[in-house]
């Protein structure tokens, strides 16, 4: 039994109406309620007045492992070899390499430096679970999930072409399980597939895929309703239809009315809001007006931003044609891999320039979007990293919610016809302390279903981020004062102190063993390994941690 | 019963079922003509684990351990050396245990690996799992490259199952037991195979070529070679085998074949599918550098001796610093080894007791053998990571088991 107090902190905790002085009891590893002896010692007091407490940082949509994380890191040493680009071995602490995409242990320790306590990775082909898994196993110090991609995968398309509900649900269950992945995540629905077999590209909702004549619409439909079906904690996580390609909002829009009345979350939505066509290229300009309207009248929608920040980054995606589009484009080096029956991604360095102008307007679309979703429980704070930028820029983005003056400082060095095809010079609004602690923990959490966290009343995982007011939001939010994970206090006063290992989550499905093995059986006719192998068991995972789901198939 | 996993060619075939009787394998169905006759006669039974050994004295494990730690902290420039045979899990201790004593480590053979790295640092990798071979390709070139003997049942589970119309393209020196099994064999001479790839390219970006002088150059009509780049430019899904060399010219251009068959492939796949794979290595080296890659962001080899990883092409290599007795100790993880490890530098081997290196290093450590006494995770060529299991009970501790043990014996740095 070990207790800590954090004493007498701002603690802002909208998920519980809080936003003022309070104590923070912590026992073995959970927030409990204050002892009601008032002579109650704890094991450790932080004293924390004067400071801001918020609970540990929660990102719903990042990619931090897997074989494209690792593709870009084997593909991109000349972003690791700068003096501000190593991490130096200390005690008790491993080293590292950071640039855009940094190892996995460096990985962990920028999370927790920056108040993070739990990263989602938003894009694992079932294949690559197994290597992902053990990849978790070295980042350190955030609980981890994965979604699954199941946008392409062939017995997903296959149920749906057969329009049978329970095969869906049973498919979306069975890959689940195999994983230990917690979500659903549909990438281009359709549209991978086709590319691979060499088709057209697929860019409206009701064109068909070839080889399985099923539509993006219909692929999707179906993977909302089962994972709804299957009560899973997060609903299905949409990458839609043209990534990047001008005039893409209005996909976008026919993909929010398409899952209207299901629980549907839109990931990295700044890369899908733009207007032009891609035939007239210089029409480019920023649509985020329609469709934040369209969520702000909707519940059952929520996003994450994918915000773009100005520099060097690597563009990764488990949308092959899209990573091919951008290499090209670019002319930069290009990892691709494919992987059977299910996506396998791309990757590509790319330079946003603030003198670009399509940079400059995917920069002000993103803030738009934090700026026109009235509800900050409706977005969450995301860079797609290390797509936008990486997470490690996100103490700027916060610094550019909160202050106008910052935004229009950048703006003013944005090309003039960037400026004109955006509203962002006429968004006035900036985030509060409550508005940063939504958009950044107790909304992706609640986003996530994950009910332990994002939030500090009694049963909450012990995970806290105390930061030091600062009137230069960047420096509040990059050095916290102390982070506290699990209970145990790893950042300590503003030094990394401890990095404990974290829990993997996954989604506790239940699959009926007949199905199992009828999947299992048809995995195996194409795959190239024996299907027995496939599915991984908890050993498999490190530190694994099941939460509950609803009804069962 | 589980399937078992071969791991003596780079196949990594996973779907063996092995039947054991009076204590030995007498039968491994599935298993290739390669793979049968090392499988049959092993023994099931556990085996009999030796003590281990500091200067050729056995003495017990925690003695030895403590030997080797010393050995081991006391070092100023380590190598950690072989790891193509290691699961990935005791990959990820090893690599811990560089990183804490400021080791080189590398996985793999230096001479293949180093190129094919620096080829995608420099164009990038466009490729696929195996699978999608199996499943959607109509056009397979293997280039320098004899799976048929090398990789027996390459064509049955990966790139020419069934056949069902796919063409199948062989260059290369000999006429192969792969070629005589080809639709098309060009005979490419080994010191021709840099100036075909560099004119396949150019055919493939449709930059205009003198036909005599590519026919002098490659010993090929020019028209022979069009009606190449154009059947891969014409694949639904094209795939492109090469082995480790990228051919079978001189190892010192082992660098350029790469790159030029990397360039060529990502030009051909502009307005098609078609990707490279390797035909893959014995062992386990592809997941060994997927492991180093993540811990420390580099692959093939890193140097963690300045206290943070570096990895330079030619620099850092590791089994160059051992070549060049530029070491002042090394671990050897795993077998086969050639011979000990040279320069009179104390030495450590955690492997198998039956290999030679067993007797002749300094401190040995007896370690169970992924897919005999030790079971784990291997990875292969195409990145797909695949259980390995044992044939009998383990009675020594696998190389995961003693590497953490070393790494608790090094202990942490004085503050």
């Amino acid at each position: 039994m070990s207790t800590l107090l954090i004493r007498g902190g701002h603690v802002v905790d909208p998920a519980n109406d809080v936003d003022g002085v309070a104590d923070v009891w912590i026992r073995d590893g959970q927030v409990v309620a204050a002892p009601a002896d008032p002579d109650a010692r704890a094991d450790r007091v932080i004293d924390a007045r004067g400071y801001v407490v918020m609970p540990g940082g929660v990102d719903v949509h990042s990619h931090v492992a897997g074989s494209k994380v690792n593709a870009a890191r084997i593909m991109r040493p000349e972003e690791r070899r700068g003096e501000d680009d190593v991490l130096r071995r200390a005690r008790g602490f491993r080293s590292g390499t950071l640039g855009s995409v940094p190892s996995s242990f460096a990985t962990g320790y920028h999370y927790a430096g920056l108040g993070y306590t739990t990263a989602v990775d938003a894009a694992i082909p079932p294949l690559a679970a197994r290597g992902a898994h053990a990849e978790f196993a070295d980042v350190p110090l955030v609980d981890k999930a994965m979604l699954v991609l199941m946008g392409n995968n062939h017995l997903i398309l296959e149920a749906v072409r057969a329009r049978d509900r329970a095969a869906v649900e049973r498919t979306v269950a069975w890959l689940l399980e195999s994983t230990r992945g917690f979500g659903v995540k549909a990438v281009n629905p359709g549209g991978v597939e086709q590319w691979k077999e060499g088709g057209s590209r697929l860019s409206g909702w009701d064109d068909r895929v070839d080889g399985f004549d099923v539509s993006p619409r219909e692929i999707v439909t179906a993977l909302a309703e089962a994972a709804d079906a299957l009560a899973l904690p997060h609903p299905v996580h949409f990458h839609g239809l043209n990534l990047g390609v001008a005039g893409n909002w209005e996909q976008t829009l026919e993909g929010m009315r398409t899952l209207q009345g299901r629980r549907v979350h839109m990931a990295h939505v700044q890369f899908h809001s733009y207007g032009g066509s891609p035939d007239a290229p210089e029409d480019f300009g920023a649509m985020v007006g329609p469709l934040a309207d369209f969520v702000n009248a909707h519940d059952g929608i929520t996003v994450d931003v994918g915000q773009v920040m100005f520099g060097e980054t690597t563009s990764m995606t488990a949308d092959g044609p899209t990573g091919h589009y951008l290499a090209a484009l670019t002319g930069r080096k290009w990892y691709n891999h494919d992987v059977e029956q299910e996506d396998g991604c791309g990757v590509s360095p790319i330079e946003y320039r603030d003198r670009n102008f399509v940079h400059a307007i995917q920069w002000a679309v993103g803030l738009e979007w934090f700026l026109r979703v009235d509800d900050p429980w409706r977005v969450a704070l995301s860079t797609d990293h290390p797509n936008g930028a990486s997470f490690r820029s996100y103490p700027d983005v916060i610094a550019l919610l909160m202050d106008r003056n910052l935004r229009d400082e950048t703006l003013g060095r944005l090309p003039e016809k960037a400026r004109e095809r955006t509203g962002l010079k006429d968004l006035t609004r900036e985030y509060t302390l409550r508005d940063v602690a939504i958009v950044t923990r107790a909304g992706p959490a609640r986003i996530l279903g994950l009910d332990r966290k994002g939030h500090l009343a009694p049963g909450a995982d012990g995970d806290v981020t105390i930061y030091a007011p600062d009137d230069d939001r960047r420096r509040m939010f990059a050095l916290p004062r102390w982070v506290v994970k699990a209970g145990e206090v790893v950042v300590d006063d503003g030094t990394l102190a401890a990095a404990p290992v974290g829990r993997t989550l996954f989604a506790e499905v239940g699959v009926d063993a007949d199905a199992g093995a009828a999947l299992s059986a048809r995995l195996g006719e194409k795959a190239s390994f024996h299907p027995a192998n496939f599915a991984l068991g908890l050993d498999d995972v490190a530190n694994p941690l099941g939460v509950r789901t609803g009804a069962r198939p | 019963m589980l399937p078992y996993t071969c791991t003596l060619c780079g196949c990594l075939c996973d779907d063996l079922e092995i039947r054991a009787d009076a204590g030995v394998v007498v039968e491994a169905r599935g298993a290739c003509e390669l793979a049968r006759p090392k499988l049959v006669g092993l023994s099931v039974e556990p085996a009999v684990a030796p003590p281990c050994r500091v200067n050729g004295r056995e003495v017990v494990a925690d003695e030895a351990v403590e030997a080797a730690a010393a050995i081991l902290a006391g070092a100023n420039a380590p190598v950690v050396l072989r790891l193509e045979r290691a699961t990935n899990e005791a990959a990820r201790r090893a690599v811990a245990l560089a990183d804490r004593i400021g080791a080189a480590i590398e996985a793999g053979d230096a001479a293949t690996a180093w190129p094919r790295v620096v080829a995608m640092q420099r164009y990038g990798a466009v490729g696929a799992t195996l699978g999608e071979v199996k499943a959607r390709a109509d056009v397979v070139v293997f280039w320098g490259c004899d799976p048929a003997t090398t990789h027996p049942r390459h064509f049955e589970r990966y790139s020419l199952p069934d056949r069902d119309g796919r063409r199948a393209i062989v260059l290369d020196a000999t006429e192969t037991d792969t070629a005589r099994r080809a639709d098309v064999f060009l005979q490419v001479a080994p010191e021709r195979e840099l100036d075909l790839l560099l004119t396949l390219r150019a055919l493939a970006r449709e930059a205009p070529l003198d036909p005599h002088r590519v026919e002098t150059a490659t010993g090929h009509g020019l028209a022979t070679l069009q009606e190449l780049v154009e059947t891969l430019q014409g694949a639904r899904y094209g795939a492109w085998f090469t082995g480790s060399a990228a051919g079978r010219g001189a190892g010192s251009l082992v660098e350029a074949r790469r790159q030029a068959v990397t360039a060529l492939v990502r030009d051909l796949a502009r307005n098609t599918r078609l990707v490279t794979i390797g035909l893959g290595e014995a062992g386990n080296p592809h997941g060994a550098e997927g492991v180093m890659a993540w811990q420390t962001g580099f692959a093939p080899g890193v140097d963690l001796g300045a206290g943070f990883p570096e990895s330079w092409p030619g620099e850092s290599s590791a089994a160059a610093r051992l070549a060049r007795g530029a070491f002042d100790a090394a671990l050897v993880i795993g077998g086969p080894t050639s011979g000990a490890v040279p320069g009179g530098n104390p030495w450590i081997f955690i492997g198998d007791p039956g290999d030679e290196a067993f007797a002749l290093a300094t401190v040995a450590l007896p370690a169970g053998t992924p897919g005999v006494d030790d079971a784990g995770t291997f990875t292969r060529v195409d990145g797909v990571s695949l259980p390995v299991r044992a044939l009998r009970a383990a009675t020594m501790p696998g190389a995961t088991e003693w590497l953490e043990r070393l790494r608790a014996a090094v202990g942490e740095e004085a503050p």
